[in-house]
C-alpha cells in the first residue's frame, strides 16, 4: 500500500484546520471500508489520511426540536439499532439492513456512504425521500445543502477540498414516518444494487397529499423523481394512476448498461419497484 | 515515515507496538504478533476471512488501520479457547464437520460467537443473514449453519 501520513484530530476545528492546510493532499477516513480499498488499487493516493473517528461530536443520533439529527460518523449498524430512526424515518433502517454485510456495517458510516457518492449508495436513496439536509463546514464557512443538490456525478459531490460533512438532518413529519425502500441485487450479501427505489408518502382520504420518490443505480447519482412526484400530487389513488406512475418512473430514470444489468431492464424494473413500494404503503 | 505508538489488548494481553500509518491491522496481527489464525483473503472487504472482534464486534481487519485500534480490545480465534479447552463454538464446528479447508473457519467462528451474543436464539434465516459477510468456498454453508444452531441456546440441531 502507498505511504501516507496519519492524523487523528480530536475535535472538528482541528480536523478542518488540517483540511485547510493540506487541501487535495488530505483524505478523510472514518470506517475505511471504501477509502482503504481505493488506496490499495491506487484510485486514491492521499499524502495524509485524516482519521476523524475520535471526534465524538460527529457521532450519534438525536432529536432537536422537530429535526432528527444524524452525526456523519454514525455507523450503519448504529442506524439499524436506533429507536429514534425506527420511529421517525424507518425507511433508512430498511436500507441499512440491506447494506453490504454485518461486518462492513460495523465500520461503514453514513457520512462516508454519502461522500463516496456512488450512484448505488444505499443510504442516499432513502435520505432523498426523507428530504435530508446536509450540514457542511470548513474553516471559511458553514453551509447547508439539500441532499438532492449534493451529488454532482459518480464519486463527485459539492464538497470542496477543505470542507466536510458535520451533520445530516431530516424533519420529524408524517410523510417521513411512512416510507418503503426496495433494493434489487443479484444476491443478498455484498451485492451492489441493480436498482433501488424509495417512496415516502402522506395520504388523506385516499388522496396523495405529499409524495417523494427516489432511485439508486439508475442515473449518474442517486436521484429524486420530481416529475413523477408532481404528477401524483393531489391525485386520488387507484390502479390506473399507479400504472401510469410506473410508466413515468421508467421514463424519468436515466440508467446505463453495465455488468449488472442493461439500461432497458433498469428502466423497466424501476417502474416495478416503484409499484411494489407504493402498494406496500397504500394497502 | 513517522511511527505511531499504540497500546491495545489482544486476547486478554496488553500490547504496545509502534506502527506505520499505513499498517493494516491484519498484518500487525499476523506478522508482528504471530497470530496467524486470522487470514488475509481478498484484502478489500468482500470475503470476511480477516474478521476479528474489535471491542466485541466483528470487523474486517484488512480494512482497519492498526493506528486506529489504540486503546481497544481485540479478540482473534487464538483467544477463544481456554488453555486446552475449546470454546463451545469451536467444538460445534468440529462435531458438525463445518470445516473443510479451514481458511474461513476462524472468521466464521468469531462472527458466529458475536451473533449468539447479540441474539442467543437465532432462526436459520437470522444466522444466514448475520453470516453473509463471511464466505466459504468448500462447505456449502449447511454444516456451518447447523453448527451455529447446535451452539445456540435452544440447541435446535443435533451434531450430525
Amino acid at each position: 500500500m502507498n505511504q501516507f501520513k496519519y492524523a487523528s484530530p480530536e475535535n472538528k476545528e482541528e480536523a478542518l484546520k488540517i483540511l485547510k492546510e493540506e487541501r487535495v493532499n488530505a483524505c478523510i477516513v472514518a470506517g475505511g471500508t471504501n477509502v482503504l480499498p481505493d488506496i490499495k488499487v491506487k484510485k486514491l493516493s492521499p499524502k495524509i489520511l485524516v482519521d476523524i473517528t475520535a471526534i465524538e461530536e460527529l457521532r450519534g443520533i438525536d432529536k432537536k426540536k422537530d429535526k432528527i439529527y444524524i452525526g456523519p460518523l454514525t455507523t450503519i449498524a448504529e442506524l439499524i439499532n436506533s429507536e429514534l430512526i425506527l420511529k421517525e424515518g424507518k425507511i433508512l433502517i430498511q436500507a441499512a439492513q440491506e447494506f453490504a454485510d454485518p461486518l462492513v456495517r460495523n465500520n461503514a458510516t453514513i457520512g462516508g456512504n454519502l461522500v463516496t457518492a456512488s450512484p448505488a449508495a444505499d443510504t442516499a436513496v432513502p435520505l432523498l425521500t426523507l428530504d435530508a439536509l446536509i450540514k457542511i463546514e470548513s474553516v471559511r464557512q458553514k453551509r447547508e445543502v439539500w441532499l438532492k443538490d449534493f451529488f454532482l456525478g459518480p464519486g463527485k459531490t459539492v464538497l470542496q477540498d477543505d470542507e466536510m460533512i458535520v451533520g445530516i438532518e431530516f424533519e420529524q413529519s408524517d410523510i417521513n414516518k411512512n416510507g418503503y425502500f426496495i433494493k434489487l441485487g443479484q444476491r443478498k450479501a455484498m451485492a451492489i444494487s441493480i436498482a433501488s427505489v424509495a417512496v415516502n408518502l402522506e395520504v388523506r382520504q385516499n388522496k396523495i397529499i405529499r409524495i417523494r420518490i427516489a432511485a439508486g443505480s439508475v442515473a449518474p447519482t442517486p436521484i429524486r423523481l420530481t416529475a413523477t412526484e408532481e404528477f401524483l400530487k393531489d391525485k386520488e389513488i387507484n390502479d390506473k394512476l399507479v400504472e401510469e406512475a410506473m410508466d413515468r418512473v421508467s421514463e424519468e430514470v436515466n440508467p446505463i448498461s453495465d455488468i449488472r444489468a442493461s439500461a432497458e431492464y433498469r428502466r423497466y424494473i424501476s417502474g416495478i419497484l416503484f409499484k411494489r413500494a407504493f402498494k406496500k404503503l397504500t394497502n | 515515515m513517522n511511527k505511531i505508538e499504540i497500546e491495545f489488548t489482544i486476547n486478554g494481553k496488553k500490547r504496545n507496538l509502534s506502527v506505520k500509518p499505513n499498517d493494516l491491522l491484519i498484518n500487525i496481527i499476523r506478522n508482528d504478533l504471530f497470530l496467524t489464525g486470522s487470514k488475509y483473503g481478498c484484502g478489500i472487504g468482500e470475503c470476511g476471512a480477516c474478521t476479528v472482534l474489535l471491542d466485541g464486534e466483528p470487523v474486517l481487519s484488512c480494512l482497519t488501520l492498526a493506528a486506529t485500534v489504540d486503546g481497544k480490545e481485540i479478540t482473534t480465534i487464538e483467544g477463544l479457547a481456554k488453555g486446552n479447552e475449546l470454546h463451545p463454538m469451536q467444538i460445534a464446528f468440529l462435531k458438525n464437520t463445518a470445516v473443510q479447508c479451514g481458511f474461513c473457519t476462524p472468521s466464521m467462528i468469531l462472527t458466529a460467537t458475536a451473533l449468539l451474543k447479540e441474539n442467543p436464539n437465532p432462526t436459520e434465516d437470522e444466522i444466514r443473514d448475520y453470516m453473509r459477510g463471511n464466505i466459504c468456498r468448500c462447505t456449502g454453508y449447511i454444516q456451518i449453519v447447523k453448527a451455529i444452531e447446535s451452539c445456540a441456546e435452544g440447541g435446535k440441531s443435533e451434531p450430525v
